[in-house]
């Protein structure tokens, strides 16, 4: 059984001085910005997949944070309601962008497994462990996968996997409950698990 | 033993693979209660359909878990500290 994943998040963030940021206190912004200013690119580039979108959502995010301060109403940690304010921009970047076009939850629904009488309708053929090991664009793969999931199911895989975010600090974070946490990051780890099986199979040997 | 799981797993006396496969994110955070994770494992160890299915599940998260490296840019923060006293009306 795999560890129970801790959040490396939880474990290393200092709070900021609230009282110090709710007075306007540029200081008390510098050193919040420097503090969460790497976590946070990261997230948000992720989703966006564009530096300098990234660094201008960065600012939009830091000023949007210090012009709602007084709405922050401490149901939270301060740093979840920062990345929240962060994490919407960039996914209204996305949206607005039409960049790429995803899959929607039909599509999702569809790279799920058949049952029939609760047995697997098609039997999962093994993965090569060679292919899987040896496959050197695997990240690029496995990115360009995770690029198509709809905007939700990505920001999930993003903020729980990727960056190790609490269930409950990612249900805040996108303003919905714990168990749809759970099940989208489910579905979507199934739904790349299924983009990825034609990559990775066994190759059968052809008849000469 | 294995014989005993596929009856029970007929009679509906323990998980079928659809069952089993609803576990599979509560299992790999280790949150199952005790007795389904052993159902669980036992179902897993005997089934041809969801051993490698399994096995492809956690294959997919370890991969995710390696990620892309983000590169934060050097001047990240001195950027947004310079839009922020363009902006925003620090009162000190």
């Amino acid at each position: 059984m795999i560890e129970k994943a801790k959040s490396p998040i939880e474990e290393s963030i200092v709070e900021p001085d609230l009282d110090a940021l709710l007075a306007g206190d540029e200081k008390a912004f510098e050193l919040l910005v420097n503090q969460e200013s790497p976590r946070l690119f990261r997230i948000v580039f992720r989703i966006v997949g564009d530096e300098e979108e990234a660094k201008n959502i960065l600012q939009e995010t830091f000023l949007q944070a210090f012009q709602r301060i007084q709405t922050f109403r401490r149901e939270s940690k301060f740093t979840t309601w920062l990345y929240a304010i962060g994490i919407n921009l960039a996914r209204g970047s996305l949206r607005k962008s039409k960049r790429m076009t995803s899959l929607d939850d039909s599509d999702v629904e569809r790279l799920q497994p058949s049952f029939s009488k609760g047995m697997f309708v098609e039997s999962p053929e093994s993965w090569d462990p060679l292919r899987l090991a040896e496959q050197s664009d695997r990240h690029e793969l496995l990115h360009r996968a995770i690029d198509n999931l709809p905007e939700d199911y990505k920001a999930i895989v993003i903020l729980r996997d990727i960056e190790e975010h609490s269930t409950e600090e990612v249900a805040k974070m996108l303003d919905i409950s714990g168990g749809a946490v759970r099940v989208r990051l489910h579905r979507a780890r199934v739904a790349l698990r299924a983009m990825l099986n034609p990559h990775f199979q066994y190759q059968r040997q052809t008849a000469e | 033993m294995k014989a005993v799981i596929i009856v029970k797993t007929l009679l509906g006396m323990a998980p079928n693979c659809k069952k089993v496969t609803s576990f599979l994110a509560e299992y790999v955070e280790g949150t199952l209660p005790e007795k389904v994770a052993k159902q669980f494992e036992q179902h897993i160890g005997m089934c041809k359909c969801c051993g490698p299915y399994f096995d492809q599940y956690r294959a997919t998260i370890n991969l995710i878990k390696e990620g892309q490296e983000v590169k934060i840019p050097d001047e990240l923060v001195e950027h947004t500290m310079t839009f922020l006293r363009n902006n925003a009306n620090f009162s000190r």
